[in-house]
């Protein structure tokens, strides 16, 4: 998305806080995320009525209502195509979409290639805690093989949906990876996604501090999460970042996988390219708004 | 470090005040939020202590506040919110449901020895004689806070001989 290198708007991380208070568990991973979220809106500087936050159903989604902006907590697995529609009908918002992994990989799938390659200009965050929480406890899309729950006695008998391989693979062309034990890292990851022109995916491993695996909380976060600037990734390599996004489940590399050099034209441009094409007389958006206000 | 867009080496008074007082402000905004959830999740005693303590934060930053108004009256800061991350204010992940008083103060122990070591990474890199002076204050400070959260720490009972991994308050439904 086009926007200025700093804010200029003197905007605060606090006045993109809600007057909601959180309801998650203490200790929950999504407090670090949404700190991390407040800290990169407060640097892209974009006024909260500029933007648009919708999620799906889960513990994670309920971020939209802990944000000063317009918010929709929707449908479960039905975040992304609300999240398109706004964009289309207003492409000067920011869009922002959020959900857990069970939303994201599970109940709503199926929506995330076609978002992928369209190309939408939506950031989408996916936190990735590897259980669904707030149903207490039972597998989710990302949990790994072996893992007992209420609905795993015995334990797991798949293989987790690997997220970060299922965008690159879909063709994404801004992939990345975070953790709220590095909230500082994580705030200019979501800042360097809402920059990114075109639909930028990251999967924030966002420990549920109630229902998780002890070696999956934070604290083992800050042992075990590596830079993937500290192993000389070059996040232009898709085929190199596909073999790194191999390690998710095993190793916790966080920053940006892959980043297109050359992004291709988002689909709300090529829409309004389109419209152009078939009726050169066509009105830009705002004015058309203007016209209907007038009457 | 635990800040970051900040030049140690030029940093002046009044921004080494303006850091100062925006270190308290972060933890007694976090110490805020850490009551709003134990009281969410029926721990009313931890809630207490945690009051208690963006209360102190509070009154720290106000009293830094003054200071900075004496000397440069309402001349415009140049250090934000968004130039530190967690110096002082303890992380999330030390919050649980049902944790006791003396989890709560431990918690609080451990941000004051991250406040401390801040201070002590910090100082090598300062210029200015006034500004290692204030910080040089500040880091004594937490020493002197952690042995006060030390006293109170000695005067509880011990916690009951139990994991508190093994409670959970559990999430809420939509």
């Amino acid at each position: 998305m086009n926007l200025p290198a700093a804010s200029t708007t003197g905007l605060q991380p606090n006045d993109y806080r809600s007057d909601l208070k959180p309801i998650w568990c203490p200790g929950c991973g999504d407090f670090g995320v949404l700190t991390a979220l407040y800290r990169a809106l407060s640097t892209i500087g974009r006024a909260p009525h500029e933007i648009a936050f919708v999620s799906g159903i889960g513990c994670s989604s309920r971020i939209p209502g802990y944000t000063t902006a317009y918010g929709f907590n929707s449908v479960h697995g039905r975040a992304l195509p609300i999240a398109q529609g706004i964009k289309l009908a207003n492409p000067d918002l920011l869009v922002l979409c959020a959900g857990g992994d069970g939303d994201g990989f599970s109940i709503g799938g199926g929506h995330v290639p076609h978002a992928i390659r369209r190309n939408i200009d939506i950031t989408y965050l996916v936190m990735d805690n590897q259980i669904y929480g707030l149903t207490k406890g039972q597998l989710s899309p990302t949990s790994p093989r072996g893992l007992k729950t209420v609905t795993s006695t015995y334990g797991s008998l798949e293989d987790p949906v690997n997220p970060l391989l299922y965008v690159l693979g879909y063709g994404a062309s801004f992939v990345a990876q975070g953790t709220p034990a590095d909230m500082p890292g994580l705030a200019t990851l979501i800042e360097e996604a809402i920059r990114f022109p075109g639909f930028a995916f990251i999967n924030i491993q966002s420990p549920c501090v109630t229902f998780g695996e002890p070696d999956q909380q934070l604290k083992s976060h800050k042992q075990s999460m590596q830079t993937l600037a500290s192993v000389g990734h070059d996040s232009s390599d898709r085929i190199k970042a596909m073999d790194l996004a191999q390690a998710y489940g095993q190793k916790l590399y966080t920053g940006v996988f892959y980043r297109n050099p050359t992004p291709p034209p988002t689909y709300e441009a090529l829409v309004r390219e389109r419209q152009q094409a078939l009726d050169p007389s066509a009105l830009p958006r705002p004015r058309i708004l203007d016209l209907f206000l007038q009457q | 470090m635990a800040v970051s867009g900040i030049d140690l080496t030029t940093l002046t008074l009044r921004d080494a005040l303006d850091l100062a007082i925006l270190v308290e402000e972060e933890a007694e905004e976090r110490y805020k939020e850490f009551a709003s959830q134990m009281e969410l999740h029926h721990t009313p005693e931890a809630a207490r202590f945690f009051r208690f303590m963006a209360e102190n934060e509070a009154k720290h930053g106000a009293e830094l506040a003054e200071r900075r108004r004496e000397l440069f009256q309402n001349a415009p800061s140049t250090v934000t919110r968004a130039m530190l991350w967690d110096v002082e204010a303890p992380d999330y992940d030390e919050a649980r449901a049902f944790m006791s008083t003396r989890a709560a103060m431990q918690s609080a122990l451990h941000s004051e020895e991250k406040a401390h070591a801040f201070f002590v990474e910090v100082l090598p890199h300062l210029k200015d004689p006034d500004v290692v002076a204030l910080f040089t204050e500040l880091r004594d400070e937490e020493v002197e806070h952690q042995t006060l959260v030390k006293q109170q720490l000695d005067k509880l009972p011990p916690d009951a001989d139990l994991n508190p991994d093994d409670f959970g308050d559990e999430p809420v439904g939509q």
